[in-house]
């Protein structure tokens, strides 16, 4: 009976340790279910075009495949990827990769990323809708390695016409013609999270520089980290400038919420951003506005100097190495769900953009014109609007999502001049480097 | 002295040093072992291993993925040559010196007042644990709205007497690592349970000769209690600066070591090094925090005389 009694105890208390460090399998009933971590949930703003697009593939695939959103804050999403493919436990599909140094030495050196290839060989309606700029970044030694885009989506800016009236289309004017026309109102800067809309305006601060789009470009490809250089010091100048005469009441420590509800409180007359904004502008969302702002004030653009942001050589959704058949299917189920032209179109009329191999249909051309900012925006940009990729795409991670943010307060409060803050940058990027 | 079961009775002292089992005894150790099972395999899995595992990859080039390369103290070298890890240290030395008297001084001054059982000190006692039992997490969303400078209630409180007030408290030097402080500076919950605890098991014989001898109240506080709770300050003090050392949340979720590295501290840079993905430097990091802790360990043991006994 001891014996007995021995072999019991040690078996359970053994046990008890393996199964606490152990991990949960999923029942199988012939659905697959795949639960994507995602910051496109919630209160996300891209969550108002994303959760109504799972469903209709839920419903579309009722009773064989299911798509779980797990809402995750955007600030942490990427590094919460990186420590998911540390533990070898990455979701079926994640969208961007954040740092592509990251991604290229470690995630397509260690073969850790699904090839798509074979998939878009067999899908040629998908592949035909692709981007060839888009293609060619995303294919790696005959693999591709994520879904390349097959929409454009020029980041530009956006204002409040009953605060300030440009006489002529702000992509025509300099950026001291902009600054002069804002007179006493402001732009809804932040210097929170990763800093988003000072990211958008510092971009178009440096694309204005002579050669400095080209700088950007090439930034895609080999990440910056000196920025010491002319171009990052006049621009840094212009930036410093503009933070300390122009920026909203509440930049220091505003996050992305703070600076979209200053601008829909009217506090700011300007805010840079992408056109998936447009959802908060558009009908429905009243509980966002305040101090008698209206979705129908709002105009977009591109920057001055008829720049806009935008960097199709970038990596967008992919599948990790290694799924199980059925969650690959339903992978790439979803893929294939979110390329098709119905979709495609839902898109763009809720976030805007274009897919300029996708011939539009009859329905899509009339629902357009009831959104006059998506008009605004797709009709500024013409063939003379130069793109650039955003700063934060051309520089390391934790510059991008973290130092540039940090030093924003001191070259606001003047303890760093412009040519400290590059220095700053600098030597905080060297120590990135392994 | 070996202790197997805890208790001195399946003993047999045999000469000075020597302890044997009998052999009715002998067939309980199997047991005995079978109970420590689950404990060693714990402490095997989630904490000699992975301190081992640091210390080892600290002087390693790890991304995570492939195979550490040794690199000898390059990871420490660089570590100690970043500024951010002079800033971090000049911070972790204030806030360690305002942990340990400022923190602790007020935790233990609760714990007096307490200790004289005004009315409704209960109720008090309880209020003052509510801040330990929310986490670091939203205390630290808590501050951020309090100190927020549009419609913080610090600011809105302060515009009552100065009405053009304005200061960024997480965002403006060098309020910034003032704002940091006041998120934990009077939340002494801990130490004053500990001091209490000791208070209260202060036999009465002590107070009561004291009383007969004339002592007053401060006197009694001064010359019996304080120096009777030796142990239990000298641990709240181990308590205190171990929880600087390890300072994450707070700091994360407001300044994020800013403005510019103001508020840095070893914690963010590990956590820095981890998402570009340098785990050497991450845990040279580590390492270099856990060293700092067992230092602390040392000097107030040390300083407060701990393993001396009391009475």
């Amino acid at each position: 009976m001891k014996r007995i009694m021995f072999l019991l105890i040690l078996v359970v208390g053994v046990a008890s340790v393996l199964i606490a460090s152990g991990s949960q399998e999923v029942e199988d009933n012939g659905l697959v279910e795949l639960v994507i971590p995602h910051y496109k949930a919630g209160q996300n703003v891209g969550g108002k075009f994303f959760l109504p697009q799972v469903e209709r593939f839920n419903a579309l695939y009722d009773g064989k495949y299911r798509i779980v959103i797990e809402e995750l804050p955007q600030d942490g999403y990427q590094d919460k990827m990186k420590l998911l493919a540390q533990m070898n436990k990455l979701p079926a599909l994640i969208e961007g990769v954040g740092d592509t140094v990251w991604f290229e030495e470690y995630m397509l050196a260690n073969d850790r990323v699904q090839d798509l290839k074979p998939w878009l060989d067999a899908h040629p309606k998908v592949k035909e809708l692709l981007l060839e700029d888009a293609l060619s970044y995303n294919t790696r030694d005959g693999k591709v390695v994520s879904l390349p885009l097959a929409l454009a989506r020029p980041i530009g800016l956006f204002y409040n016409n009953t605060m300030i009236h440009p006489s002529r289309p702000i992509g025509e004017m300099t950026h001291k013609e902009f600054l002069d026309m804002l007179k006493d109102e402001k732009i809804a800067f932040m210097t929170s999270e990763n800093a988003w809309t000072t990211n958008l305006f510092y971009t178009s601060l440096i694309a204005a520089e002579p050669g400095g789009v080209e700088m950007l470009q090439n930034g895609v490809e080999n990440k910056i980290y000196d920025f010491t250089g002319p171009i990052w010091i006049h621009a840094t100048t212009n930036l410093q400038y503009v933070l300390q005469n122009y920026a909203s009441s509440n930049t220091l420590g505003a996050a992305y919420a703070d600076a979209a509800n200053s601008f829909m409180s009217r506090n700011s007359a300007v805010i840079p951003n992408g056109p998936w904004m447009v959802g908060d502008f558009a009908a429905g969302s009243e509980d966002k506005w305040s101090n008698g702002f209206s979705g129908d004030q709002v105009s977009g653009d591109v920057y001055p100097g008829n720049f806009a942001i935008a960097n199709v050589r970038g990596y967008n959704w992919w599948i990790p190495n290694g799924l199980p058949e059925k969650e690959l299917e339903a992978a790439l189920a979803f893929l294939e769900f979110m390329m098709s032209p119905a979709e495609l179109e839902a898109f763009m009329l809720v976030e805007g953009g274009v897919v300029p191999r996708l011939t539009p249909s009859e329905e899509f051309l009339v629902r357009q014109q009831e959104n006059p900012i998506l008009v605004d925006l797709a009709t500024t940009i013409n063939e003379e609007t130069r793109l650039a990729p955003l700063f934060g795409d051309v520089v390391p991670g934790s510059i991008a999502n973290m130092e540039f943010g940090k030093l924003l307060p001191k070259l606001i409060d003047g303890t760093f001049t412009p040519q400290q803050f590059c220095e700053e940058l600098t030597r905080k990027a060297a120590e990135t480097r392994l | 002295m070996l202790c197997v079961y805890g208790t001195e009775h399946f003993y047999k002292l045999q000469g000075e040093n020597k302890l044997t089992i009998n052999r009715i005894e002998r067939k309980y150790v199997p047991f005995a072992y079978a109970f420590l099972i689950p404990t060693i395999a714990v402490f095997l899995l989630f904490y000699l291993i992975p301190i081992v595992t640091v210390v080892f990859t600290s002087f390693t080039r790890w991304d995570g993925f492939n195979t550490p390369v040794f690199n000898g103290l390059t990871n420490y070298l660089r570590f100690f040559s970043q500024s951010s890890f002079l800033i971090s240290l000049r911070n972790l030395l204030l806030w360690s010196l305002i942990a340990a008297t400022l923190h602790v001084g007020f935790g233990v001054l609760v714990a007096f007042i307490l200790f004289q059982k005004p009315k409704g000190w209960k109720a008090v006692r309880g209020v003052y644990m509510i801040p330990n039992i929310v986490s670091s997490a939203a205390m630290a969303m808590i501050f951020r709205f309090m100190f927020n400078n549009d419609f913080g209630f610090l600011n809105s409180m302060i515009r009552l007497v100065s009405p053009s007030f304005q200061v960024n408290w997480f965002f403006e030097s060098p309020w910034a690592f003032i704002a940091i402080t006041l998120t934990w500076l009077f939340y002494g919950a801990i130490i004053t349970l500990i001091v209490l605890g000791d208070l209260m098991s202060i036999p009465s014989d002590l107070h009561d000769a004291a009383r007969i001898d004339g002592a007053t109240g401060f006197q009694a506080v001064l010359h019996i209690q304080l120096p009777l709770c030796r142990y239990a300050i000298g641990t709240s003090i181990i308590l205190s600066i171990t929880s600087r050392i390890a300072m994450y949340e707070a700091i994360a979720l407001t300044t994020r070591g800013g403005p510019g590295d103001d508020t840095m501290n070893i914690p963010i840079i590990l956590v820095k090094a981890i998402t570009d993905f340098n785990y050497g430097l991450a845990n040279a990091a580590a390492v270099f925090m856990f060293l700092m802790g067992i230092f602390t360990l040392w000097i107030v043991n040390r300083l407060f005389r701990m393993n001396n006994p009391i009475y």
